[in-house]
């Protein structure tokens, strides 16, 4: 039985973009995230396909984690569970994955948690950036680099940015 | 006496920097290395050996120096161990030799060198046995080792890390690597050239001339033809390790002081253009102060315009010799070229040298310039699994079948002359076939001579002689696997650099044996010792495998809560500053009287969807689950193949083709992954599908005799909803699970909400709480109230051989008719072994404290055997009494058996129960 509080930083608000030097991390708020699987889901969908490095549009697209699965980002809402007709499974995952924007001077820091660059696409969007899982894409302005991690390890993710950051 | 030359050198003369050598003021100038600086002043002695403490000085001027290690002193911050050939000089620098005192000229412990014929290799294993090795080791422990580590700690001290990729990779910026770099980068290719000096060159840098150009414009020449070609070049970088898939790892070195950075690069294609060193000559006190390596001579000739001595023996029959002879000369050393064949060869002198002895005649002479011939720098290529082949011309192992996408130029490759070298290297770089240059001399083998008298040193750093080779040969470590460990021969921090050939050499020769049937020893990164904080960058502290964090963390550490690592997530262990063990006695307590809140968020919620869900999921799990009806929930255990349990928890139907499965709070990650591997092996992927959404959900449980008057104040309708049901409802116009489910015995609700409503739900259940005495608990208290009950935690009170049938749980195993993971190994002989250990519960008698975690079930035996060991021991708070629970061979029929419980010498007395301590009827269930 050990009180290791003073160990642990109090988590950050989640709502304050975050400086990093030359780059910016800005969380995002979704309507909504939507996990999708199926057999035939990637030609199932309506939704801008994403892969890497993308171009997501600002509004509904949907990002690609593998051949059957998908994240789409505000979609509109359907329900959880199995579809017979469509043969895809659903899960609601909005509060699942912490979301943000990685602007600015963003590929050195990307760099230094993972081995990228936009010069080789990948099908999917996962990736293990800082040893942590993430989904990560560029936005259709091709400056915005977005990051979907699982929320409990946004803070870790955040702070590898900083340590990363304060290297130049 | 100085050796500094009135001019040359790449050394800056307009920036004078002044530094101390063990105390004592030295001045050298910028572009020097410690070890430059100090040679230059004529200082001889730069460190001791390991072992028996003898004065050494420079064998090398780079990498392959095995002697001149020093804590540095600068700014007030101290760095072990740095070397003094590769440290570039500072101002301010206050160097100390390692391994010495008080100095390296006199050093106290030099007198062991006296009694070195007790010291032989292996001494130790044989000597300090009686009467116990721990009575020597702590003096031993401190007598050993080289720098010590400053107990300051340097906050600055972090290195980055970071990816990179190219085309083509050379490694070394010498002639060849120069060379190869601008015929890549020329031809099209995406170009990387390191170099670990400050400066590009390499050994170019001791020729007049190249390609009827002066050197240092030659060099400039390459220089911005690869820049110009599109390349990169980073100078004080050391490919320091080839890993698989062509993955390089770069040590980028900063100003002294600073962490080096770590390049994980990808080539698609690397070049070796990493040189050769010079092997020492093993003769009669050949660790002398003064006998230096001539390519090392050569390096501190034409970097550091310092000479190595004034009157020079040079025992070498190499080309290169004959070069740096004239060059010497010219500089004003008297040199005496001396052939290596003549034997016996001694050098004569204590911490100053005074002569070479070459048979019968007598070389007075400050220095001695040796070399056995070169050795390519072949590590990276066996790192990269590229063999290695003998060459009789050269004396030398050379790279032999190339590693996938690897080549070696120049020295490496066994190039020793500078225009063949050259033409290969542009070869190479354009990716053009080039066949290996042949040797224009034959070197004369000058290998160890076994029974030859003398000390004669084969390792220099830690001082193996050739004796001790031999006496690993009569002890029978033959292979230069054992030679290297029983003598620790190559074990030092050089890796053997210097010390490699001349020890296998001299097992061959030993055995009467060719070299390379005897062959080396396997090479490893690091090339060149790195910091460990290089290897771990950021992930350290909170980033060292990072724990997941709780949504409504806020609001614990709000309340109090004393927060710790719980199976990967920092959870609440309990509430408010008072004593842990009386906070957590007070909370179970409390759960047990009113009613209790717990955040168990981290809990799984892993759905499992698709037409084939329920079969996939009966094959999954040991108990049956094609029998469960939407809506229902039922516990069960997730076997291995080996039919050890792997999870436990419950599993809910929500309808015909959905179920979550609520898996233990630690084993999410793996469960996924269990799930995924079955799903994908001997399932049909396309009909099962597997979400894992325990980051959108938190669940707070709350139980107790209270839990029900809780949720009617949150409109939450609880009537008519048995145990084990779940209902899917909602909350504040949010979607909301809420399950009947009990880990503590008591009547108990698990609300499941999307996260970001978690803060609402809990202060909304707190507040309803308040009222009614109760509160939120910890994990503490949880598992205690769960252990009062018997009810168990996976990997705490089961090991990796527990079975369900050990735990109590035999149904499945016996009339479960369709197949499931772990099935067959569940009716092997070792699954129905008599012995087998099993849960049982222990208690005390009145008045005895709990029994130790851990503590051994012991046989009475005069020696006693371990019959199991208690995995869970809590006082509980609700029966006044400890409680335990335990894995015990045969358990089950051990029932009222009194047992002994062994725990750090004490043994205690208790009887076996059955697990369950508290309401075994389940009345508070439903109460």
């Amino acid at each position: 039985m050990r009180d290791d509080t003073a160990l642990w930083d109090a988590p950050r608000n989640p709502a304050t973009p975050i400086s990093l030097g030359p780059a910016r991390l800005t969380p995002v708020h979704l309507t909504r995230q939507t996990l999708v699987s199926g057999p035939n889901v990637l030609q199932q969908t309506d939704l801008p396909l994403v892969d890497w490095p993308g171009a997501a549009p600002s509004d509904a697209y949907a990002a690609i984690l593998r051949r059957d699965r998908l994240l789409l980002v505000n979609a509109p809402e359907t329900p959880d569970g199995w579809n017979d007709t469509t043969q895809q499974a659903t899960s609601d995952v909005t509060d699942a994955y912490t979301v943000f924007d990685l602007t600015g001077d963003a590929l050195p820091l990307l760099g230094r948690g993972a081995e990228i660059t936009p010069d080789i696409p990948s099908r999917s969007t996962a990736r293990q950036l800082f040893g942590l899982g993430v989904f990560l894409y560029r936005m259709e302005d091709a400056k915005t680099y977005r990051l979907h991690v699982p929320r409990a390890h946004a803070e870790a993710l955040v702070t590898h940015f900083e340590k990363a950051a304060s290297h130049g | 006496m100085t050796l500094r030359l009135p001019t040359g050198g790449l050394i800056d003369r307009s920036k004078p920097l002044t530094f101390t050598f063990d105390g004592k003021p030295h001045t050298g100038y910028a572009g020097d290395t410690i070890a430059s600086a100090l040679l230059a002043s004529g200082t001889r002695i730069l460190g001791r050996s390991f072992k028996y403490h003898r004065p050494r000085g420079l064998w090398g001027a780079w990498v392959d120096e095995p002697n001149a290690i020093m804590n540095v002193t600068l700014d007030g911050h101290e760095f072990p161990n740095c070397l003094a050939t590769t440290t570039y000089l500072q101002g301010g620098m206050a160097a100390r030799a390692v391994n010495t005192w008080p100095s390296a000229r006199f050093d106290m412990k030099a007198g062991l060198d006296l009694f070195h014929r007790w010291f032989a290799a292996g001494f130790y294993y044989k000597t300090f046995m009686w009467p116990d090795w721990h009575l020597f080791e702590p003096l031993i422990r401190r007598m050993a080792g080289l720098g010590a580590v400053s107990p300051d700690h340097l906050d600055t001290y972090t290195s980055d890390q970071t990816h990179d990729r190219c085309d083509t990779l050379v490694i070394g910026g010498g002639p060849a690597g120069l060379a190869a770099a601008e015929a890549a980068a020329q031809s099209g290719q995406d170009t990387l050239l390191i170099d670990d000096h400050a400066q590009l060159g390499g050994t170019a840098h001791q020729l007049p001339q190249i390609d009827a150009t002066p050197t240092a414009d030659w060099i400039a020449q390459r220089q911005s033809a690869i820049e110009a070609a599109g390349g990169r070049i980073l100078t004080h970088t050391t490919a320091f390790g080839i890993y698989d898939h062509g993955l390089v790892g770069l040590a980028q070195n900063g100003p002294f002081g600073t962490a080096p950075r770590l390049i994980r690069l990808r080539a698609a294609r690397i070049i070796l253009a990493t040189g050769a060193i010079d092997r020492p000559l093993t003769f009669a006190n050949n660790d002398r102060p003064g006998i230096m390596a001539v390519a090392a001579a050569a390096e501190y000739l034409a970097r550091y315009a310092t000479l190595p001595g004034r009157q020079i023996a040079l025992l070498a029959n190499t080309p290169q010799a004959d070069t740096l002879a004239a060059q010497l000369t010219q500089a004003g050393a008297q040199v005496t070229h001396v052939d290596p064949a003549q034997s016996p060869l001694s050098a004569r002198g204590g911490k100053r040298l005074k002569a070479l002895q070459a048979g019968d005649r007598t070389h007075p002479a400050d220095t001695i310039l040796a070399s056995g011939g070169l050795t390519p720098l072949v590590h990276l290529w066996r790192h990269a699994g590229g063999s290695l082949a003998w060459c009789d011309r050269r004396n030398a192992f050379l790279p032999g079948t190339p590693p996938d996408n690897m080549t070696a130029t120049g020295a490496a490759n066994g190039s020793f002359e500078t225009d063949e070298a050259l033409e290969h290297a542009r070869a190479t770089g354009q990716n053009t076939p080039a066949k290996r240059p042949d040797p224009k001399h034959h070197i004369t083998p000058h290998w160890p001579a076994p029974g030859s008298k003398g000390r004669q040193w084969i390792d220099f750093q830690h001082d193996v002689t050739l004796k001790d080779v031999e006496l690993a040969a009569r002890e029978n470590y033959t292979s230069v696997e054992h030679l290297k460990r029983y003598t620790t021969l190559g074990m030092a921090s050089d890796q053997g650099k210097t010390s490699n050939m001349p020890g296998l050499a001299a097992m061959a020769a030993i055995q009467g044996r060719p070299i390379p049937e005897v062959g080396t020893t396997t090479f490893r990164p690091p090339f060149v010792p790195v910091p460990i904080e290089m290897y771990h960058g950021a992930h350290t502290k909170q980033l060292w495998n990072p724990l997941k964090r709780l949504a409504l963390e806020p609001q614990h550490r709000a309340a109090g809560a004393a927060l710790g690592e719980y199976g990967g997530w920092l959870r609440p262990g309990w509430y408010g500053k008072g004593d842990p063990v009386q906070q957590a006695q007070t909370e179970a307590l409390m759960a047990r009287q009113t009613a209790a809140i717990f955040d168990a968020s981290p809990l799984g919620k892993i759905e499992v969807m698709g037409p084939e869900a329920e079969a996939f999921v009966n094959f999954i799990y040991y108990n049956t689950i094609a029998t469960l009806k939407p809506g229902k929930i039922r516990y069960g255990f997730m076997l291995t193949e080996g039919g050890a349990v792997f999870d436990d928890g419950v599993i809910a139907r929500l309808d015909a083709n959905r179920f979550v499965i609520s898996c233990s709070s630690s084993h999410v990650d793996s469960v996924r992954t269990h799930l995924e591997a079955w799903r994908q092996d001997g399932n049909d992927p396309d009909r099962i599908f597997i979400h894992d959404t325990t980051q959108h959900w938190a669940t707070l449980t709350v139980t107790g005799p209270r839990a029900r008057a809780i949720l009617d104040t949150l409109d939450l309708d609880t009537d008519d909803f048995p145990h084990m049901s779940l209902r899917e409802t909602s909350w504040q116009d949010t979607p909301l699970r809420l399950a009947r489910v009990s880990f503590t015995g008591d009547t108990s609700f698990e609300l499941s909400i999307r996260a970001s409503k978690a803060p609402a739900l809990w202060s909304a259940l707190l507040d309803a709480a308040k009222p009614l005495d109760a509160g939120p608990i910890g994990v503490e208290a949880l598992s205690i109230l769960r252990a009062e009950k018997g009810f168990l935690m996976i990997g705490k009170d089961t090991d990796g051989e527990t079975m369900p049938h050990d735990l109590g749980f035999t149904a499945p195993r016996q009339k479960k008719s369709t197949p499931f993971v772990g099935d067959r190994s569940l009716h092997t002989d070792k699954a129905n072994a008599p012995d087998r250990k099993q849960l049982v519960g222990l208690t005390v008698p009145a008045g005895a404290p709990p029994l130790p975690t851990g503590a051994h079930v012991v046989t009475d035996d005069e020696i006693p055997r371990s019959l199991g060991y208690v995995t869970s021991s809590y006082l509980s708070p609700t029966l006044g009494r400890p409680i335990a629970l335990a894995l015990l061979e045969n358990g089950t029929d051990r029932m009222g058996d009194t047992i002994t419980a062994w725990h750090l010498g004490e043994t205690r007395q208790a009887t076996v129960t059955a697990p369950c301590a508290l309401d075994p009827e389940g009345a508070r269930l439903d109460a």
